[in-house]
């Protein structure tokens, strides 16, 4: 029972490739695929879901007002992200050790399939079942969507950076699954790292706020009223208006957060937020928007955080200056309407997608040279 | 070492030399070194930890060795990973397979993964379930397996693309006598069929039978010559036992028939089945009363345990 030229698409191969082929990258998923589907349970499980939600659509829609609000469809966009966070990671973070555990990953190094191909098959795979949480959701999105405001484009530009973060969780874990030899060790890493990216770095910009806090001092105009007696102020003739005016120092805490604001454009929620539509706070009606929902409030938190202190208020008691009466309302609009910055956010998914897709490749590449610490080869 | 500088000859189906790999500071093969013809059937024998797996994983192109030369089907697993794994069926010692997959879905993707077409690596899985008594069991999971039919479809996997070199870690492992009948046969055809196979197992009663050539490893060493000999001369020996020993060491001794003292009769070393007719015919015309007479037993089990001897 010999295989023929004919029946083998074989060509000769040498050396040891590693780039991932679409044949190899497809089967690699299907197997994976096949591999976790779901069992009746799963569907019934998947059904009670898709269920819930819809009950959970129709339970708002009757509730809510008629108005057009921004809110639901942010809710399930973040529910999306957050659910792909969970999931993404979860499944790749034990998709190569726990494969080499099982022995069933050393016979597949042992095809023509590379580790380019093992690699991005196990990625897609793991990202396929996380978005899977997306269909489960998308009656709620499409009723969500229809009273929000977004146009088509924007809702479409914003699912698909949140697929690409989730791919980028997904990613990590795959490496880390890859690295350490231990799945409950490779997902903990995973999801530490998630939490790092979602919750770190708004702790770390908290936290830093002192060390890029410095205390400043403005110097007000005032009348000297320091030497006036209780006697004189209940002097009916007492003339305030004749007191000579002194200049005052007066200490003043700023935050120079511009410096840290880099902290908060890395984060994956910010990052969404960052690429949904401007909403102008004092124009939405007439724009055809809702009114600036919670990514709005996002993009002009981080805004305010991007633009740095505001210039200390100075008042002038002698010139009958009391500060800028509209400062507040122009910093609120400029922070609205500040252009959107994604791309550091989405540069940095970008580095750690392309590094762990490295790293996995790198440590699935046979002849081993070294293995993973207290692992053997199958 | 300088035998590692040697090429190894390319008439070898399988040869290394001076093999050498170490895991952190444990060194699981230090000096391996040995070379299997094509179309024949070779067993690694050697206690559990001796290296074997270790050495197989290398010679399948799995593990980079620190030392050595390897050469499998003509090419080196090191540099040319890709056309070696190509003319290489491996067997691992660990059972692995993916539970919720049928038997027949699990050979056809493996196929696939050869790049075999669809309706080839599906009639070709088809085929080798057969050959494995698994052909009932190819719309089932592979979960509801029991230990001996994983091993039976891991072989069948091994087979997936054809290859010219099998590599089978343990193969023996969890079969029931039945199956392990089969698999000698199995085995002698693959080699029959001009595939060279190395063979790795514990179960040395069954490897007498099926291999042409034995290596033995100690220690994550291969024992060359000194083993190859006390295989052959066990393969000499031959158990007598009479009624009354006295009698036969008399016997032989006026024969002047050289023999060794053992715990029931004697053991003499006798070359083909001509001399053995011979020398019972001899015995018996002599009035020794013989009631047994016949090759002592596994040779490579007698190998195996006097090197076990020499280690303790």
């Amino acid at each position: 029972m010999t295989i023929t030229q004919e029946q083998r698409t074989r060509t000769s191969v040498h050396g040891n490739p590693w780039l991932p082929s679409l044949h190899g990258t497809g089967l690699v998923m299907r197997i994976e695929l096949l591999r976790r589907r779901p069992s009746t349970k799963g569907y019934i499980a998947y059904g009670l879901t898709f269920l819930a939600i819809i009950g959970l659509g129709v339970l708002v829609a009757v509730l809510a007002g008629s108005d057009k609000t921004s809110i639901p469809l942010e809710l399930v966009l973040v529910l999306v992200l957050g659910v792909g966070f969970l999931i993404g990671p979860s499944l790749s973070a034990t998709s190569i050790n726990g494969d080499s555990g099982e022995g069933v990953l050393a016979p597949l190094q042992m095809t023509r399939l590379t580790a380019g191909d093992l690699a991005l098959g196990k990625l897609l795979a793991s990202w396929a079942v996380s978005i899977a949480a997306l269909v489960t959701t998308t009656p709620f999105l499409i009723y969500a969507y229809g009273r929000s405001g977004w146009t088509l484009t924007e809702l479409l530009l914003v699912l698909a950076v949140i697929l690409f973060l989730v791919l980028m969780a997904t990613a990590i874990g795959l490496a880390w699954s890859a690295i350490a030899a231990r799945a409950v060790a490779s997902v903990s890493l995973a999801h530490l790292t998630s939490g790092a990216l979602i919750l770190g770095s708004l702790l770390l910009f908290a936290f830093t706020a002192p060390l890029v806090s410095e205390e400043v001092t403005v110097i007000h105009v005032q009348r000297d009223s320091e030497n006036v007696t209780d006697e004189q102020w209940n002097d009916p003739d007492f003339d305030y208006e004749a007191l000579p005016c002194v200049e005052v120092e007066v200490p003043y805490q700023i935050m120079h957060s511009d410096r840290t604001a880099w902290l908060l454009l890395i984060n994956p929620a910010v990052v969404i937020a960052e690429v949904s539509p401007i909403v102008n706070p004092e124009t939405f009606e007439k724009d055809g928007r809702a009114a600036p929902g919670i990514f709005a409030l996002i993009h002009s938190e981080v805004s305010g955080a991007r633009l740095g202190p505001e210039e200390p208020q100075v008042y002038d008691e002698c010139a009958g200056y009391f500060g800028d009466e509209d400062a507040w309302q122009k910093r609120n609009m400029e922070k609205a309407l500040m252009p959107p910055a994604p791309w550091l956010g989405l540069g940095l998914a970008a580095v750690l997608l392309v590094g762990s897709v490295v790293i996995v490749i790198r440590r699935l590449r046979v002849p081993y040279k070294t293995l993973r610490a207290g692992s053997r080869v199958a | 070492m300088t035998e590692s500088t040697l090429a190894p000859p390319r008439t070898y189906a399988i040869s290394a030399v001076g093999v050498a790999r170490s895991f952190g500071d444990v060194q699981a093969v230090s000096d391996a070194t040995l070379s299997v013809r094509p179309g024949t059937v070779t067993a690694l024998i050697g206690p559990n930890g001796c290296g074997k797996t270790t050495l197989m994983l290398m010679l399948a192109g799995l593990l980079r060795p620190h030392a050595g030369t390897i050469s499998v089907a003509g090419q080196d697993p090191t540099n040319d990973a890709a056309a070696v794994r190509d003319a290489i069926g491996w067997m691992p010692d660990q059972l692995g397979s993916w539970d919720n997959l049928t038997c027949l879905q699990t050979l056809t993707l493996m196929g696939r993964a050869y790049r075999l077409t669809s309706a080839h690596a599906r009639e070709r899985g088809i085929a080798l379930l057969g050959m494995v008594h698994l052909s009932e069991f190819a719309d089932r999971p592979t979960r509801v397996l029991s230990r001996g039919q994983k091993q039976r479809l891991s072989l069948a996997r091994a087979l997936m693309n054809d290859p010219q070199v099998l590599l089978l870690d343990e193969p023996a492992n969890g079969l029931d006598p039945r199956s392990r009948v089969e698999l000698r046969q199995l085995v002698r055809e693959l080699a029959a069929e001009g595939r060279t196979v190395l063979v790795s197992s514990h179960v040395l009663s069954e490897l007498d039978e099926m291999v042409d050539d034995a290596i033995f490893m100690s220690k994550g060493r291969t024992l060359g010559d000194e083993a190859a000999s006390m295989v052959a001369d066990a393969k000499l020996k031959y158990r007598v036992e009479a009624l009354d020993d006295g009698i036969l060491r008399e016997a032989l001794a006026s024969l002047a028939v050289p023999f060794e003292e053992a715990d029931a009769g004697v053991v003499l070393r006798i070359a083909d089945t001509a001399q053995a007719a011979r020398t019972l015919a001899a015995l018996v015309s002599a009035g020794v009363e013989v009631h047994r007479f016949g090759p002592v037993g596994s040779a490579l089990e007698q190998t195996y345990m006097a090197m076990n001897e020499e280690r303790r």
